[in-house]
């Protein structure tokens, strides 16, 4: 697989070099140069919203810093999780005096290192809490919700405790309108083709060139079924109608939707997906706010989409339409 | 017989050459139920323990953080972050010992093994590294010398890969694979097969 790249050892630490060049508002931090932080040092009395993961899913975790937001990130080599003295230094850096929320998806190693982090700085006085992504509903049954995974779908749980934090709300307030958004938030994916970690030799899963995988994650992480490769339309009615068979407790009629690229696939794609999972919604009497098409929760080059949905309620909504801004995702008053 | 701060640090040179072969074979293990990058970080992990100077370190248990230490600036990934918190744990309880006794290995190791079940989650049986270093624990019940040490920790080790080839992965990502892991290696345990073999005189 062709990547435009130096030495692998040093992908990550040159996107993130990179990407703060290219971003005036964000910088990087800490002795291991794997904090994204706000270029404006956190205000005093603000609640710290943190995330963190692996690297090679730009904008995820990296990318959502700013107002409105992420207070930091800590960033892992790619697929594997920040280091512990990283998620110290993203809490320490989103620290103002009124605790932080560590907000990222559920996996093993990310889940390690952020306890062992926030254990550490408890006797330095800062308070945390955890709230976990699992919106992808592939990579477990109803019953075992709290094993899966997280993915696309966390976003807007960033939004919404990004909002909230803004306003000068407590810690408590802040970590439960982020569980209430996970709690509300369905993601599926669809795989058309893999990705490959720099300098492995091999793609990280293997397709038939004209086969799909239906609820595969980001990581390559097995799905529902594997077949031939069908058109939009059917893969955007199958998708949508797994994601409402899987309806959070206390739904109502309105939610927001993310036709999400996982790489490679392009924007035309992203909107043919949208304009048949729009029409499905509608017809099941659902009613759209705020939709985003675009690439926001990523595997490197890897071809397919995922479809998310927030079922909103009227906290929600409104913390969705407050003004946020990071390189890659606007919202205006 | 005496463990001291140079027979960890040969230890860990003796791994860390072992890791040239390994790397492929865990890379190429992992790929089967995971991204495929087990080998490429246990080198990395045991890479940088390698090159901590331990020549003025005091006590063992002094070296067991160190090296704990250095496993956990190379790595966040799970495996890496468990293998720290066991050499984290196993140093605690070493903490103020001139020399430590191949007698004290079994306890050590039943003292690591609990303490990345309390960090990980994971239970005995789900087919993870928390069951060979179960095995290692029970087999060093009464050692005395450090080559009967390598040896049963060994045969420990591989025993339990062979046990367990045949069930399924009830934890992390391997899970989802359900019961196509059954007559899979999982490639965690597969590594401390394959580096505890590497260890024996």
């Amino acid at each position: 697989m062709k990547k435009l790249m130096n030495k692998p050892s040093g992908f990550v630490d040159e996107m993130l070099d990179g990407l703060v060049a290219a971003n005036p508002s964000l910088a990087l931090g800490g002795d291991t140069g794997r904090v994204v932080h706000r270029a404006k040092p956190i205000r005093s009395g603000k609640v710290g919203v943190v995330s963190g993961g692996g690297s090679g899913h730009l904008p995820l975790f990296t990318g959502y810093v700013g107002e409105g937001l992420l207070d930091s990130c800590s960033i892992g080599n790619v697929f594997e999780g920040p280091t512990v003295g990283s998620c110290m230094e993203a809490i320490k850096l989103a620290d103002g005096g009124k605790g932080v929320l560590r907000l990222y998806g559920n996996y093993g190693g990310d889940r390690m290192n952020f306890d062992m982090a926030g254990e550490m700085l408890e006797d330095e006085g800062i308070r945390t809490t955890t709230v976990l992504g699992n919106d992808d509903v592939a990579s477990a049954g109803p019953a075992e919700r709290q094993k899966r995974r997280g993915v696309a779908g966390i976003i807007y749980a960033y939004k919404t405790a990004g909002a909230l934090a803004e306003t000068g709300a407590d810690l408590d307030a802040v970590t439960a309108i982020a569980q209430k958004t996970v709690d509300r938030t369905r993601t599926i994916g669809v795989a058309l083709a893999p990705c490959q970690v720099p300098g492995s030799d091999k793609p990280s899963f293997t397709l038939g060139e004209n086969e799909i995988e239906m609820g595969m994650g980001i990581h390559g992480e097995p799905g529902i079924w594997r077949d031939t490769l069908r058109e939009a339309d059917a893969i955007a009615d199958e998708m949508i109608e797994r994601l409402l068979a899987d309806k959070p407790e206390g739904a109502g009629k309105r939610v927001s939707i993310l036709v999400n690229s996982l790489g490679a696939t392009p924007l035309e794609e992203l909107f043919i997906l949208y304009r048949r999972a729009r029409a499905t919604l509608e017809a099941a009497g659902i009613e759209i706010v705020r939709p985003l098409v675009g690439h926001y929760a990523t595997s490197m080059e890897m071809a397919g989409a995922s479809i998310s949905l927030c079922f909103v309620d009227d906290e929600i909504e409104a913390l969705l339409a407050a003004p946020a801004h990071c390189p890659f995702w606007t919202v205006t008053a | 017989m005496s463990i001291t701060v140079a027979s960890i640090a040969a230890a860990v040179t003796r791994a860390d050459k072992a890791m040239g072969g390994l790397e492929q074979i865990l890379n190429d293990a992992d790929a089967k139920l995971g991204d495929g990058d087990t080998g490429g970080m246990l080198a990395r992990v045991i890479g940088k323990m390698a090159e901590v100077d331990l020549s003025s370190t005091a006590d063992p248990g002094a070296a067991l953080s160190q090296l704990a230490k250095a496993a956990t600036v190379a790595t966040g990934s799970s495996l890496g972050t468990l293998f720290a918190t066991g050499l984290l744990a196993a140093g605690r309880e070493a903490k103020g010992r001139a020399t430590l006794d191949v007698g004290d290995l079994s306890s050590l190791f039943a003292t690591a093994r609990d303490a990345m079940i309390a960090r990980g989650g994971a239970s005995l049986g789900d087919k993870t590294v928390l069951d060979s270093l179960d095995a290692i624990a029970e087999a060093l019940k009464g050692t005395e010398t450090p080559e009967q040490a390598t040896r049963d920790a060994a045969k420990a080790a591989s025993e339990a890969l062979e046990t367990f080839r045949s069930q399924p992965n009830r934890i992390g990502r391997a899970r989802m694979f359900g019961d196509q892991t059954i007559g899979i290696d999982d490639p965690g345990m597969l590594a401390i097969k394959e580096l505890s073999a590497a260890l024996v005189a």
